[in-house]
């Protein structure tokens, strides 16, 4: 595996000193850490949703902290995707419009292709039959795995994800855990944020960060079904050596 | 997707989006309606002007006509395109009726006239030059509805007969404003009628282009040509035609300012709060990469669509409305030439109107980009602006309430008693006018004696007209109309100043000092010609100045001792005041009957119906504006509110909710936001109220300096001002919020405990 996401002493205000670390392309990577720890800062930073104060963002060959405001939105609208914790959907679209939503302001000659890639995603994730409904008539978990759909719709090179289950229940954060281990399987990058340990046990590598610093680093391998429990278990015990 | 954004947009928000179309089609009316009929009546005052050759200077002059002097002074200058000398037959009101309708009560110079012979042209109603055949008579138009004449209607004269063959639009005399108005009759009637009156000369020129009309003015008076009468200018005549009708526009186009001022406002707000709703959106679509210029792109798409809509309805109406308005102008002065540059103009304005709307919009829209991604994301900190809801409430009724005082205060200010003072007469109940009259002199003076025996009459002042030569103290000369008399039994409304008492006190008329570069402390020189061919100089200090309307508004006031004047006065008048108001009408009957038969020259008029017959029209017109003014600012109010209503409602929804679970009704809640909402509308108000006494006074004030009035100050009618309007506004608005506030019942308790998804 190669190296798709480079990061060198970032920092940001006095949330984040001097943190450092990579992301292999085709990886799953969970941050974790308490409250307050700059878990989103960093995500925000190494995005370029934020502009970090000093330090090294590389994707691929492209440098990101030195990159201009639209040069950064020009970079997360073509390269990169999305998920958040609220599930933010403009409300006079439906979910199929909301989903190609970013790809036609990309590139609007290809049309026609993303709302057939579109139309593909959500029946991957099995809420094609959502495709045509306002945002405010669909579950909670449907309407985030719409919005991984629309993550994915530019085939970026990596997806960022906050907090993505943090306003789910149990059984809807399952659905959209499923959904992202799928795309993973398929190639896709992701560096999810999450408090949740059950959620990150899903993850091939977590990332402990504390006052702004990478305390730790577990590898737990790629995922499967069958040994998720064990996954969780070992997770929390390592978790339990932060005092988490 | 952007039109599938809007048209769902549209749907979800039926009001607030029908409230901005109305807005944007209000705007685009009135802009496009003021500057429709602007451009209307000033093409079609000059369409006339040009077809009808108005002369570019004119002097009236009653008495003997050197013409061989005059003919002379032509000869000497090569300013001068073309001259005549028409005659004007001053006919008595009281001989005069059309049909079954009398003259008497007109305050009007009325006379017969032949066609110009080669300029000053009558024309019809298609603006083709008439020519009257024996035994007909044209007729001004302005006279048409006022007294309802038609075409074969018989106008008589004492005994004599004329028939009504139609109208003529007279370039010089159509405005009420002129004080005389004259009726085409065929040569021939005219020497024929001509035992009926007294004759009066226009003097007319027209120049040469290029040529300085002021100029030519002075020269014209230096060279002592006949000048016994008023002097009138091509500007004066354009000023006074376009007057009547153009205060009326004047006040739409300020109405059309502020309801744009409104409508800024209120789109402002509604974008401010859509902004804040949208706040997580936006901030995704920024996260995602969406450039900031295609965020944008998304409400301006939303926004445009309403303009064009509003700009086409508002295009629509004002086209309905034009009609309707423009009726007056189109009579008087007949269509416009370039009929087709007057609706671009029309619809340059109404777009005008939506450009300044949609170039608010993206002013608003900017401050979405100072926001990051995160911060609209993570709903911390920022730049983003909140918005204060009621703010609009207070600023929309402070501006209706002054959109609806200063027509009001116009209205009030124009038909006031003491509006006279300010047009350079003054305040009595009557005024009698001697003019036209072989022995002025004499006549005042019997006048003067009935009056005097009057015991029915509290006060009277008479005054003498006389033209005086003036030398100014930088040795330059002018001739001044000076009327003499006791200026303060009914002073006039001064500017600057006071009125004269002594011999050694002159005032001027504002036009007058403007023209003479003189101020309030400064001394001219007065040459009075005695009997012998002597002449007496009197040394005076200006002591007031004071707006008139009267003789081309070029007046002066002294107190010098005539009793031995050579020369006979131009015209004199005498101001009555009378013990009882209420007998005034018969009082000016009796004397009408005693001293206007035959040809005396004498006019006895109240001068309540002298006003009315200057300015009633232009205060039909701004009554007329005043009530369309109260409507729509009712109107405002009422969907300002609903929608306002609305917004804070839905903002604070999470708040009620929360009042309810912790025990509150709703009708508590709605007295809340009610007692809110009257504690605004009534900040407004008296905002209001200041804005209109302070600046609505010269607003109003500069309108009616344009017609010769200034220096004035605003006659409120407090039942009206401090009663009527606010009230309602109040009324209004507290309906409007009942309304809206019903949405309150709808809101559940439990709402405030559910997060997340809105």
């Amino acid at each position: 595996m190669s190296s798709l996401l480079r990061v060198k002493s970032i920092k940001k205000d006095n949330i984040l000193n001097d943190v450092s670390f990579e992301v292999m392309s085709g990886e799953m990577i969970a941050v974790m850490g308490p409250s307050g720890s700059g878990k989103s800062t960093l995500l925000y930073n190494v995005s370029g949703m934020d502009q970090a104060d000093g330090g090294e963002v590389w994707l691929g060959d492209t440098e990101i902290v030195q990159l201009s405001e639209d040069g950064k939105a020009k970079l997360r609208l073509n390269r990169m995707g999305f998920v958040f914790q609220q599930m933010n959907m403009i409300s006079n679209l439906n979910i199929l419009d909301n989903i190609v939503f970013p790809a036609v302001r990309a590139d609007k000659r290809h049309r026609a292709e993303y709302y057939e890639r579109a139309r593909k995603l959500l029946d991957d994730f099995h809420i094609a039959d959502i495709a045509e409904r306002r945002i405010k008539e669909v579950s909670g978990g449907q309407l985030q795995r719409a919005c991984i759909c629309r993550s994915m719709i530019m085939n970026p090179e990596i997806i960022f994800a906050d907090e993505p289950t943090g306003a789910l229940n149990r059984t809807s954060a399952a659905e959209v855990m499923d959904a992202f281990r799928k795309i993973n399987s398929e190639g896709a990058t992701i560096m999810m944020v999450t408090h949740d340990s059950w959620i990150a046990s899903k993850c091939e590598r977590i990332i402990y960060l504390l006052d702004g610093q990478i305390r730790g680093e577990l590898r737990l391998g790629k995922s499967t079904p069958e040994i998720d429990k064990a996954r969780e278990q070992k997770l929390v015990h390592w978790l339990e050596g932060f005092g988490w | 997707m952007n039109r599938k954004i809007v048209i769902n947009d549209f749907k979800g928000n039926k009001l607030i989006t029908v409230s901005t179309c109305i807005f944007m089609a209000v705007t685009a009316m009135l802009l496009g309606l003021s500057i429709f009929l602007f451009s209307s009546l000033a093409v079609s005052i000059d369409t006339l002007m040009n077809i009808a050759e108005t002369p570019h200077f004119l002097q009236m002059h009653t008495g003997e006509l050197d013409e061989e002097e005059l003919e002379n002074f032509i000869a000497s200058r090569n300013d001068v395109e073309k001259s005549q000398i028409s005659r004007f037959l001053n006919l008595q009101n009281s001989c005069l009726s059309i049909g079954d309708k009398s003259f008497e009560a007109n305050m009007q110079d009325n006379g017969l006239c032949c066609q110009g012979e080669c300029f000053d042209y009558l024309v019809d109603g298609n603006n083709n030059v008439i020519h009257a055949e024996t035994g007909e008579v044209y007729v001004p138009v302005a006279y048409k509805n006022e007294y309802e004449i038609e075409q074969g209607d018989t106008m008589r004269i004492g005994t004599e007969e004329l028939t009504v063959a139609g109208f003529l639009r007279d370039s010089q005399m159509n405005s009420m404003m002129a004080s005389s108005k004259r009726f085409l009759v065929s040569d021939e009637d005219y020497e024929r009628l001509k035992y009926l009156g007294s004759e009066e000369y226009l003097i007319e020129f027209r120049l040469k282009e290029g040529s300085d009309v002021n100029a030519f003015a002075t020269d014209y008076k230096d060279a002592g040509l006949p000048e016994n009468g008023p002097t009138i200018t091509y500007p004066l005549i354009r000023i006074m035609n376009a007057l009547s009708d153009g205060v009326m526009i004047l006040i739409i186009l300020l109405v059309s300012i502020v309801v744009l001022f409104i409508s800024v406002l209120c789109i402002r707000y509604i974008i401010l709060t859509q902004l804040e709703k949208d706040r997580r959106e936006i901030g995704m679509l920024k996260a995602v990469g969406i450039s900031r210029k295609d965020i944008q792109s998304l409400y301006i798409s939303k926004y445009l669509i309403l303009s064009m809509i509003g700009c086409l309805v508002g295009i629509g109406l004002a086209l309905v409305l034009a009609g309707q308005l423009g009726l007056g102008i189109k009579e008087m002065y007949g269509e416009a030439e370039n009929k087709v540059l007057i609706y671009i103009f029309m619809v340059l304005g109404a777009l005008l109107a939506e450009a300044i709307i949609l170039l608010f919009i993206r002013r608003i829209l900017r401050s979405t980009e100072k926001e990051s991604a995160v911060s609209a994301l993570t709903g911390k900190g920022g730049s983003h602006k909140k918005s204060n809801l009621w703010r609009p409430a207070l600023i929309i009724s402070a501006a209706a309430v002054f959109m609806i005082l200063v027509p009001m205060g116009m209205k009030n200010t124009m038909s006031a008693p003491e509006f006279v003072t300010y047009m350079g007469i003054g305040n009595s109940h009557v005024r009698i006018d001697v003019r036209q009259n072989d022995d002025i002199g004499n006549t005042t003076l019997n006048l003067t004696n009935r009056i005097k025996d009057d015991d029915r009459v509290e006060s009277f002042s008479v005054m003498r007209t006389r033209s005086y030569k003036v030398y100014l103290q930088d040795g330059k000369t002018y001739n001044l109309m000076l009327e003499n008399g006791d200026h303060g039994v009914f002073p006039v409304n001064y500017q600057e100043g006071k009125y004269p008492e002594r011999e050694d006190e002159i005032a001027l008329s504002g036009l007058n000092a403007e023209e003479m570069n003189v101020r309030v402390g400064d001394k001219v020189t007065v040459l009075k010609e005695v009997d012998g061919g002597k002449t007496e100089t009197y040394s005076c200090t200006v002591c007031g100045i004071y707006s008139d309307i009267t003789n081309g508004g070029k007046t002066a006031k002294g107190c010098l001792d005539d009793s031995d004047d050579k020369t006979p006065p131009m015209w004199s008048i005498i101001y009555v005041s009378l013990k009882d108001e209420a007998i005034s009408g018969k009082w000016v009957e009796e004397y009408q009957n005693d001293f206007t038969s035959g040809s005396d020259g004498v006019k006895v008029i109240e001068i309540s119906d002298y006003l009315h017959g200057i300015y009633g029209q232009t205060i039909r017109n701004i009554q007329d504006a005043s009530v369309l003014t109260m409507a729509l600012s009712g109107i405002i109010i009422m969907v300002v509110i609903v929608l306002l209503m609305r917004l804070i409602i839905w903002k604070e929804r999470k708040d009620s909710s929360l009042k309810k679970a912790l025990g509150l009704s709703s009708s508590e809640i709605r007295t809340d936001y009610l007692k809110k909402l009257v504690l605004y509308v009534f900040s407004g108000v008296v905002i209001g109220e200041l804005l209109g006494e302070l600046l609505g006074q010269r607003i109003a004030g500069g309108l009616l300096s344009l017609m010769g009035a200034s220096g004035f100050k605003f006659v409120i009618d407090p039942l009206e001002s401090f009663g009527l309007v606010p009230l309602l506004i109040m009324i209004t608005a507290v309906m409007a919020a009942v309304l809206s506030l019903t949405e309150i019942k709808r809101i559940r308790a439990s709402e405030c405990l559910n997060s997340g998804l809105e």
